[in-house]
């Protein structure tokens, strides 16, 4: 029952982000995008390919960084993972340690600048990993890839692909999920969340009347408003034409990207979001919506681990996506996200064979662990027993099974250049200081 | 005239006229007691709401005392946040640095005071340049460098740039009072057949003391407080500094109050507590550096 | 003759450990980050990077996007207010304290407890004070009665308001610092000279004006560098409250440097901007020393006339 639900959910997700594969945008795209899901059969194959490691043999000293800390969602699935491989490979000894997200930014850039990178680092897919993989300091993981071809579809490693080769694992992939509290919206005199654009819009209103602030929008942290306004543009212009704009196949120069700017700045300037937001951090203001502060909240399906974790407040909760808003160009299925979550080695690593085996074996094992505690959806193959995957990660997954297409992060698919030019300009757009014609003329003349 | 530099305060209370009238001091009391107040105030804040849950923080007891004296929260900084290490770090790498700064500010002072040799002003003003070069803007560079010496991820890719950095003002406060011992003390012992190193070791060096405190207390203000390079060149969990614990902390449990009140109160008190046992020669230090200087 | 060499190899060898640091460590970054800057660098080593001249340079003259010009004015308005704000109070606290009140130790200890505390404590500190939804300002100001003055997006996200709310807590940090310097300068002033502006039938006030201040301005001149310079260098505090944000309301040329870097990837732009920043110190340490060589003459005259 459950299996043949998941084989489904990929199978769909394997369609859908066969358009979203970003890491090839230079050259050579749309190579790695065919799935290889018929090469998975020939995993009695790959056994016999060159540059064998067997990590039972092998005698090792590994370090990793990730942004694992204590306090992430995450952490658990690492430790569960790091201690199985512990028990089942005795011999590698992996120290690892997890840096706070936004230092671990400015950590891994200097590290990489002075080839002092630890053998395997947790990175974002697409331009964060491409940059490094251009100046030569990544491991490409070809040959290990050939043995977990079966339990890791091709597909999933679009993201982490250059030029046809592969350079990354990736653990989880997540969405950006509109979440809504159904007892405020009850309040309000909802009792589903609404399905249509013009729906919603009436909602916020009646929200309003009853002094429940719609929105809670971190504006310190800028991705937290690209959650909120990629789907309006989403739903606005429709997958393929977004996908263009953010991979650079054609420019910002589109009057329907201002139409949807424009949109969400409406209801900024409506009052349906929480002005106080602008200074908050993202903690603090999904905190906020849990306290019952707000009645929707839209950012990452990440965020179902500790909606769970949170038994009251779980039961109040429901997730859904962002409704279509112009039907002629978008439609329902169409979302945002994908792989990101990735593990990479470095290629002045003494060990990279085995640590790339290594990292194939630790990312499935995250990747396992990290899907039952609702981190995310897994981007391996799941096995085991996934019965206990909580409800609103399933409802993810249900979402995920109905996509047919997929735009990644617009930060994550930008070169980093770009992508804080982008911010930039987004955050602008939410403190109204810039509307849809100036968004799209700026980013027209300052991306290249 | 000489009294100038050295410092000497006068017990104003001995003097009649001083005494002003009364409506002005209650004036003055009022002035100093609220500044103590916006002071003292948001310290005590910080206290209190490392002793308390969200609940009370979040609205039911904004500024009182904690109803219940929440001490779990220090128990959460202390393990997860592994403070207490964070702060033997801190003092590990900011008394090294004081120290290898001295010891190189000494020497380099008294060649630049002592002896005579042409450009000695010219190769003052060049260490005197360090004062104002800001430690940021150099991150990238140090970081390439360091790490070809293979020092990365040590103690002493901080205290390196650390003392490098204090070491200008270090040197401003040594000719400071380096040049309050007098001449002739050296020059009676170069007569006696001393040389320049034994004069250094046997005269100078025992008549600094007073400048060592002066600038420990100077590196300590510029190395206790750094962040970016200690953020950057540290990468072991065991080796971080305080600044970078904390920052890394608050943006972990942004929203649970008590864990991060708790950490900044732990990397507060043990400072301040050595600080009001001593603060009479701290500050007294600390004015001699801006009088010799 | 022989004496001569001797010499140069002993202040060679007292310098050494000085000149090693100070080059290593000060130095060869600088003429690093100069030549970094003449490059695009379009990944973190110069293999593939152009030169390019001063093209990073007339581009961050000349770009909209890269606030530079907006980043040096708050930092020069950081270092205004400073001056203008934050030494005056320091000021006239060291003067009242300087009257020999009673408990003077005490309000002195107080007064320097801030400047022992880690500023990233400090930033975190005020991140909590300015909370808009629970922070101690609101609830502050709630008490005496004039709730909502809270500018729209809360203290640290209002554009209008956030430069200030930045300088705050360096203001609170700082006082003590500044006053204590004061405090010396006050005190070494004879009472005998305040004594007779007295008898002369001057006020409080006017001996403080007349006879105080004008002794203590080395102390002062002391004040306005330190002010100054902390300002162009101030870094740390900014990062933590506002990181430059928002809509660069905040940004400081280190913070837009920082930012280069580690974000943009663009590390010829930021070695750039760490060339503009070096040169603007110098500016300002050709202007220091050139106090301070002032002082250090006078000091010279007076205890070694010669060897």
């Amino acid at each position: 029952m459950k299996l043949k639900k998941i084989a489904a959910l990929l199978l769909a997700t394997t369609m859908a982000l066969s358009c979203a594969a970003c890491g090839s945008s230079n050259e050579g795209s749309g190579n790695n995008s065919s799935s290889n899901a018929n090469n998975s059969s020939n995993s009695s194959n790959a056994n016999t390919s060159t540059a064998k490691v067997d990590l039972k043999n092998e005698k090792a000293s590994l370090e990793m960084w990730c942004i694992a800390t204590e306090s992430d969602s995450n952490r658990k699935s690492y430790e569960l993972a790091i201690e199985e491989m512990k028990k089942e490979y005795p011999d590698i000894t992996l120290n690892w340690e997890a840096f706070e997200n936004q230092s671990y930014k400015t950590k891994i850039k200097a590290a990489m600048a002075a080839d002092e990178v630890p053998d395997i680092f947790f990175t974002w897919s697409c331009a964060f990993l491409g940059d490094f993989v251009e100046s030569g300091k990544v491991y490409c993981l070809d040959d290990a890839y050939q043995d977990y071809k079966s339990e890791l579809p091709e597909v999933m490693m679009g993201n982490s692909t250059y030029n046809g080769k592969h350079y990354g694992v990736p653990l989880t992939m997540n969405i950006v999920g509109l979440f809504a509290n159904m007892d405020l919206l009850k309040e309000a005199g909802y009792n589903e969340v609404p399905t249509t654009y013009d729906d919603l819009i009436k909602c916020c209103d009646a929200l309003k009347a009853k002094n429940i602030i719609p929105f809670g929008c971190a504006g310190s942290e800028t991705w937290c408003v690209t959650e909120y306004l990629e789907p309006v543009i989403e739903k606005t212009i429709g997958a393929d034409t977004m996908n263009d704009i953010f991979l650079g196949k054609t420019t910002w120069d589109n009057a329907d990207v201002a139409k949807a700017v424009d949109t969400f700045q409406s209801m900024v300037k409506a009052g349906y979001f929480d002005p106080n937001a602008v200074s908050l951090t993202n903690d603090e203001v999904k905190n906020n919506f849990m306290q019952g502060k707000y009645a929707f909240y839209q950012n990452g399906t990440w965020n179902c681990a500790d909606f769970a974790n949170d038994a009251d407040f779980f039961k109040k909760v429901k997730v859904t996506e962002f409704p279509v808003i112009d039907s002629g160009k978008a439609k329902l299925g169409q979302l945002i996200g994908g792989p990101s979550d990735t593990l990479a080695v470095a290629a002045s690593s003494k060990n990279a064979a085995v640590a790339a085996k290594y990292t194939f074996e630790l990312g499935k094992r995250i990747c396992h662990y990290g899907y039952l505690d609702g981190c995310g959806l897994p981007a391996w193959t799941p096995y085991g027993d996934t019965s206990s995957v909580n409800g609103l990660t399933q409802d993810v997954s249900k979402i995920c099974n109905a996509a047919n297409a997929y735009v990644l992060f617009g930060d994550t698919a930008m070169n980093a250049d770009d992508a804080q030019k982008y911010l930039d300009y987004v955050a602008q757009v939410y403190g109204c200081k810039v509307d849809g014609a100036g968004f799209i003329s700026g980013l027209k003349s300052e991306i290249r | 005239m000489a009294e100038k530099n050295t410092l000497k305060t006068y017990d104003i209370n001995q003097y009649e006229v001083q005494k002003t009238n009364k409506v002005l001091k209650v004036l003055i009391y009022i002035g100093l007691v609220i500044w103590a107040l916006i002071d003292l105030f948001p310290i005590y804040w910080m206290f209190t709401f490392s002793l308390k849950n969200n609940e009370e923080v979040y609205g039911a007891n904004v500024m009182g005392l904690p109803k219940n004296w929440l001490w779990s929260n220090y128990e959460k900084a202390l393990t997860t946040g592994n403070m207490p290490q964070y702060f033997l770090n801190s003092v590990i790498v900011t008394v090294a640095a004081i120290a290898i700064s001295l010891i190189a500010a000494l020497m380099a002072t008294y060649a630049l005071t002592r002896i005579v040799w042409k450009g000695r002003e010219m190769m003052n003003a060049f260490f005197m340049l360090g004062i104002t070069i800001p430690i940021h803007s150099s991150i990238v560079p140090i970081f390439i460098t360091l790490s070809k010496l293979k020092v990365i991820n040590s103690y002493w890719s901080l205290i390196i740039p650390y003392s490098a950095f204090s070491l200008a003002m270090a040197i401003l406060i040594c000719t400071g009072f380096m040049n309050d011992i007098p001449k002739d003390l050296d020059e009676a012992a170069y007569i006696d057949g001393c040389t320049l190193w034994q004069t250094f070791i046997k005269i100078i060096v025992p008549l600094m003391k007073p400048a060592l405190a002066t600038i420990s207390i100077y590196t300590f203000l510029q190395c206790w407080n750094e962040l970016m390079f200690a953020n950057v060149f540290i990468s072991k969990k065991a080796l971080k500094t305080l600044p970078v614990g904390i920052q890394a902390l608050s943006g972990q449990h942004t929203t649970d109050w008590g864990p991060i009140g708790a950490a900044l109160v732990i990397a507060t008190f043990p400072t301040l507590i050595v600080y009001i046992f001593m603060s009479k020669s701290i500050q007294e230090s600390f004015i001699a550096g801006a009088v010799k200087g | 003759m022989k004496k001569n060499k001797s010499k140069i190899l002993m202040v060679v060898l007292f310098l050494l450990p000085a000149l090693l640091l100070f080059i290593g460590v000060l130095i060869a970054p600088i003429i690093m980050s100069v030549f970094y800057s003449f490059y695009d660098m379009k990944s973190i080593s110069l293999k593939g990077a152009d030169f390019i001249w001063f093209g990073n340079y007339k581009e961050l003259f000349t770009s909209g996007s890269i606030s530079f010009w907006k980043a040096l004015g708050n930092s020069m308005l950081l270092a205004f207010l400073s001056v203008f704000l934050q030494l005056p109070l320091s000021l006239g606290l060291a003067l009242m304290l300087g009257k020999g009140i009673k408990g003077e130790r005490g309000f002195l200890s107080v007064y320097f407890m801030p400047v022992l505390i880690s500023t990233v404590v400090i930033g975190q500190l005020w991140r909590k004070i300015y909370n808009p939804d629970y922070g101690i300002l609101n609830a502050v100001l709630g008490l005496l009665g004039i709730a909502d003055k809270m500018p729209t997006g809360g203290w640290l996200g209002n554009e209008k308001s956030a430069l200030w709310c930045v300088f705050v807590p360096t203001l609170w940090q700082y006082v003590g610092y500044h006053m204590l310097l004061m405090y010396a300068g006050v005190r070494s002033v004879s009472p005998e000279l305040r004594e007779a502006a007295k008898l002369d039938g001057a006020t409080d006030a006017q001996v403080d004006w007349y006879v105080v201040i004008p002794s203590i301005k080395p102390i002062l001149r002391v004040s306005v560098i330190f002010a100054v310079t902390g300002s162009l260098k101030s870094f740390d505090l900014i990062y933590v409250l506002t990181n430059g944000g928002p809509f660069h309301a905040t940004e400081v040329p280190s913070t837009l440097m920082i930012n280069m870097l580690f974000e943009r990837n663009r590390y010829g732009m930021g070695s750039t901007i760490a060339v503009m920043m070096i040169t603007l110190c110098f500016a300002f340490a050709i202007l220091i020393s050139a106090a301070f060589k002032e002082r250090e003459n006078y000091g010279r005259k007076k205890h070694t006339e010669d060897i």
